[in-house]
């Protein structure tokens, strides 16, 4: 059996992967950022029951939850420039694919915090919000200044374990084409006849970013626990 | 270039025979996921000295561990090593026979077993410790404690983590696609490759997972509704 893991070419390999690591980084920030507005836009909307829109949004966020990423990746790939061409006549054709994973993060994400944040905020007790109106504060200052930052209290672990999980999907993105830390191992893998070394970064790399993540969640729990001295949990 | 209602019937039709395989897969990975876990949870949650360390740490850094590249990984090895395998073993079959399902059903099971026995932990908690001492007064082992009195109240507590960890399991059997596993996902694309009908493929593939996971989640769902009798102080 030739030798088919070797210390050298695991340190050769890391300054090949390193640059890969912000693509990543760039496909969590992206999501992270469109999916928590698009999922606060849809926890409202699911909250205020409007008729047809409720239950439209229901089927996307079953469909988002029940099916995996890899199968949305690839229906927005290939389904998304035909809805806009056949639609607004937009020929996107040409995007990088890098654009088209960052748009499943983010519908994906949407739905994902859209139930999050749903949960969160029906978990503020109905007396906060009539506290809030009781002294005359307008319906926007009552969700602004008492339902969303006890919302955002609750919503903080599962938050973090979904960030988590996104970190995680970003190692689909390959399945694209697009030059991520698991595509590019690949492509050193198939210029050097030696993909374990690759691999074996790769996945060190996902295992301390996501040990990283949970510890600065854990963190943010913790400053997160205002309000609660003296209750009894 | 459209959607081609035709394309995606027979799409659908091929991707049909082959749920079989990833309700399979699905399967025993559940089956390992719930019997290993719970034993990793309890072995975690009595705090058993070393094994316990050594099963925080791996589960810790398991968990860090996305399935994708975890499979890719697999996949290499057993590539490299099935020959030794085999060998070693002195199975009866060759090495080109070999389905690298067996890599689906490891990787899977395993990241079933870290995600579950999470799961178990936390319903384990859920359970008073007066629960723990009542059982110990009427004479009970800790075994029989924990198979008469904890596990039956930490169920209906670990069943809506269950079902996601369900879930995740069945989102994780389309990934086994990249290795090249003939199952849903790579069925429903069989004839695409002829036609260049890739969306139809996986719109079917989609409707197939969709399906596949609504029928689960709502028997599991009525099972949750059984098991609650079990435990009816239950506070959620």
């Amino acid at each position: 059996m030739k030798n088919i893991f070797s210390w050298d070419r695991l340190w050769k390999v890391i300054p090949q992967l390193n640059p890969y690591i912000g693509v990543s980084f760039r496909i969590v920030l992206s999501g992270l950022v469109f999916g928590t507005l698009l999922g606060l836009a849809v926890a409202v909307l699911r909250i205020k029951k409007i008729l047809i829109i409720n239950q439209i949004l229901s089927v996307y966020i079953s469909f988002m939850r029940g099916t995996s990423m890899l199968v949305q990746l690839m229906i927005i790939y290939y389904g998304l420039p035909l809805l806009l061409k056949g639609t607004i006549g937009v020929d996107i054709n040409s995007w990088d694919k890098l654009m088209f994973v960052k748009a499943t993060f983010i519908l994906n994400e949407g739905a994902f915090l859209g139930e999050l944040f749903r949960a969160a905020i029906e978990s503020v007790p109905a007396e906060q919000r009539e506290a809030g109106y009781s002294i005359n504060l307008t319906g926007p200052q009552v969700f602004f200044r008492i339902v969303l930052p006890q919302a955002v209290k609750t919503a903080i672990p599962a938050y973090g374990v979904d960030v988590i999980g996104m970190f995680h999907n970003t190692s689909i993105a390959f399945t694209l084409g697009v030059i991520d830390l698991v595509g590019r191992a690949k492509t050193i893998g198939i210029g050097t006849g030696h993909l374990i070394e690759a691999y074996v970064y790769v996945a060190f790399i996902y295992i301390i970013v996501s040990i990283i993540l949970k510890l600065l969640f854990y963190l943010l729990d913790r400053k997160f626990t205002f309000g609660t001295e003296g209750t009894v949990h | 270039m459209e959607f081609e209602y035709g394309n995606f019937k027979v799409s659908f039709k091929y991707g049909m025979e082959y749920l079989h395989v990833t309700a399979k897969i699905t399967f025993i990975a559940l089956f390992f996921g719930v019997v290993i876990g719970l034993v990793v949870a309890v072995v975690r949650h009595y705090k058993i000295p070393v094994i316990s360390q050594i099963l925080t740490v791996f589960v810790t850094l398991y968990q860090g561990l996305p399935v994708m590249v975890a499979l890719l990984i697999y996949n290499l090895l057993f590539s490299f090593y099935i020959a030794d395998i085999i060998r070693i073993l002195h199975l009866n079959v060759q090495v080109r026979d070999v389905d690298n399902i067996v890599v689906a059903y490891f990787t899977l099971s395993l990241a079933a077993i870290t995600s579950i026995s999470e799961t178990f932990r936390g319903a384990f908690v859920s359970v008073e410790k007066t629960q723990y001492e009542a059982g110990h007064a009427v004479g009970l082992s800790k075994l029989q404690t924990l198979r008469r009195i904890i596990i039956p109240q930490m169920i209906p507590v670990a069943i809506p983590g269950l079902i996601n960890n369900m879930v995740g399991t069945i989102k994780g059997t389309s990934l086994v696609m990249t290795i090249g596993v003939m199952e849903v996902m790579n069925a429903s694309l069989i004839p695409c490759s002829r036609t260049y009908s890739f969306l139809e493929g996986y719109v079917a593939a989609a409707l197939i997972y969709w399906t596949f996971t609504l029928v689960l989640e709502t028997i599991a769902r009525v099972f949750e509704k059984r098991t609650k009798c079990y435990r009816e102080n239950i506070t959620n």
